[in-house]
C-alpha cells in the first residue's frame, strides 16, 4: 500500500512545505528560535492535505481534516514554548490557504468558462473548512491543570 | 513597593501606568496581534501595576482605555499595520514576567521602548525568503522546478514592489491588485519564453499576497467572540483575496486577447 515512490513523494512534500512554512515565519518575523518549529506545523498539515487528496477526498474536507491536528499542534507548541499561538498558525496555516483556488477561480471567469463558478464556491468552501477546522479546536477548552497561558 | 504619599505623585505614576499599558497594546495591534490578546495583555500589565478600575476595549484599529477613579482616558487611533510576531511575542513575554513580579515601572518602560526600536527584517532577507517560499508552493501545486525558478523571481519583483508602494502610501488593496497583476505577467511572459507553465508559477508567487494573516487574525477574534473586529480581518481578506483574482485575471485577459491578435 504505501510503496517507497509514494513514501518518497510524501518526504519530499514535506520538506517543501517544511521550507515554504519557514519562508512565511521570516516574512512575518517570526523569532528565529520558532522557525523549525512554525516549519513542522505547517508541514504536518500540508502532508495530512496531501494524503487525503490523493486518496481522493475533496480539497475541502482535506483541508477541513488537515487544519484540525495543525491547530492543535500550533496550541501544544504555543503552551510548550510560552509562545502566542498566533506564531505558528498563521505561518503554518498558509500552505493550506487555497491561493491555487483564488487562481483558477480567476483564471476560468477570463476564460468564459463556467467552470469558475464551480472553482469560486469550491475556493470558498475551502476557506470555510479552514475557518471551521480553526475554530474547533480553538474553542477546544484546556484540560485543567493546563491551564498557564498567561 | 512605591511610596505613596502625595495623591499627586500617585496620580502621575498611574498616568505613567497607563501610557506603559497602551504603548504596549499599541505595539501589539500594530504587529499582528488579535484583540483577545491586547486586552488581556493590558489588564494583566494594569493589574500588575496597581492601576485601578481599568477598563479596555479594542478594535482592529484602534485602543480605548481608562482608569475609571482617576481620571484618566485615552483612545489611539492604530491604522497602520506592519506584521512583526517577533514583537508580540517579546511584549507578551514581557507581561509574563510583569504578571511574575520583579519588574519595576522603569523597566517595563525601558523594555517596551527596546521592544518597538527591534528592527525589522531587512529587506534582502524579505525577498529571499519571498523567493524562496514562492518556489516551494510552485512546486508543491504540482510545478516543475523552472516553474519554481519563474514563481521565485516573479516574488523577488514582487517584494521589491511593494516595498517601493509602501513607501509611497499606496493603499493596500490596490498594493495587492497591482503586484498580482504585476506577477501574472512576469510568469505569462517569462514562462511562454522558457516553456514553462505559468499557471503554477503563477500559484507560487500568488501564495505571498493571498490573506493568510488577516483570514487567520479573523477566526481568531470570531472564536473570542470578537465579532466586530473579527468582521473587519474578515472583510479585509475577502477584498484582498478578490483583488489578487481580479488584478491576475485582468492580466491574463489582456495576454490571452493579445496573444491572440499577435498568433
Amino acid at each position: 500500500m504505501m510503496d517507497l515512490s509514494n513514501l518518497l513523494h510524501l518526504l519530499s512534500e514535506f520538506v517543501l512545505a517544511g521550507v515554504a512554512t519557514v519562508s512565511f515565519a521570516i516574512l512575518l518575523s517570526v523569532p528565529k528560535r520558532e522557525y523549525l518549529t512554525c516549519g513542522f506545523v505547517g508541514a504536518v498539515g500540508w502532508v495530512i492535505y496531501v494524503l487525503l487528496t490523493d486518496a481522493g477526498q475533496s480539497p475541502a474536507l482535506a483541508t477541513l481534516i488537515a487544519s484540525i491536528p495543525l491547530t492543535a499542534l500550533a496550541r501544544t507548541f504555543a503552551i510548550r514554548h510560552k509562545a502566542p499561538v498566533t506564531v505558528f498558525l498563521v505561518s503554518g496555516i498558509f500552505a493550506l490557504v487555497p491561493g491555487a483556488g483564488i487562481y483558477y477561480t480567476a483564471y476560468y471567469f477570463i476564460m468564459g468558462d463556467p467552470m469558475f463558478s464551480t472553482k469560486g464556491i469550491e475556493t470558498l468552501k475551502i476557506a470555510l473548512a479552514l475557518a471551521l477546522g480553526m475554530t474547533i479546536v480553538l474553542g477546544m477548552p484546556l484540560p485543567r491543570k493546563k491551564i498557564t497561558k498567561q | 513597593m512605591e511610596q505613596r504619599i502625595d495623591p499627586k505623585t500617585e496620580h502621575d505614576r498611574d498616568r505613567r501606568v497607563m501610557k506603559l499599558v497602551l504603548s504596549a497594546g499599541q505595539t501589539l495591534l500594530e504587529n499582528g496581534a488579535e484583540v483577545f490578546r491586547v486586552e488581556q495583555t493590558m489588564q494583566i500589565m494594569a493589574r500588575s501595576f496597581a492601576l485601578q478600575e481599568f477598563q479596555v476595549y479594542v478594535l482592529t484599529n484602534g485602543i480605548f482605555a481608562s482608569a475609571g477613579t482617576k481620571e484618566i482616558g485615552e483612545v489611539r487611533n492604530i491604522p497602520n499595520h506592519t506584521v512583526d510576531l517577533g514583537r508580540v511575542d517579546e511584549i507578551n513575554t514581557l507581561s509574563r514576567r510583569i504578571a511574575a513580579g520583579g519588574v519595576t515601572l522603569e523597566q517595563a518602560e525601558q523594555e517596551v521602548e527596546r521592544i518597538r526600536q527591534l528592527p525589522l527584517t531587512s529587506q534582502k532577507t524579505r525577498c529571499l525568503a519571498s523567493g524562496m517560499g514562492a518556489f516551494c508552493f510552485a512546486l508543491m501545486f504540482g510545478g516543475a522546478v523552472i516553474d519554481g525558478l519563474v514563481a521565485a523571481a516573479a516574488a523577488v519583483v514582487l517584494q521589491q514592489y511593494l516595498i517601493w508602494s509602501s513607501g509611497r502610501g499606496v493603499p493596500g488593496i490596490f498594493q495587492k491588485m497591482t503586484g498580482s497583476a504585476l506577477i501574472a505577467g512576469i510568469c505569462l511572459v517569462v514562462c511562454t519564453l522558457l516553456h514553462g507553465s505559468a499557471d503554477y508559477a503563477t500559484i507560487g508567487a500568488l501564495m505571498l499576497l493571498t490573506p493568510g494573516l488577516a483570514f487567520t487574525m479573523g477566526i481568531r477574534d470570531f472564536a473570542n467572540s470578537d465579532y466586530l473586529s473579527g468582521s473587519i480581518r474578515m472583510m479585509d481578506a475577502l477584498l484582498v483575496g478578490g483583488s489578487i483574482a481580479s488584478g491576475a485575471g485582468l492580466v491574463m485577459a489582456l495576454y490571452s486577447h493579445w496573444a491572440g491578435v499577435l498568433l
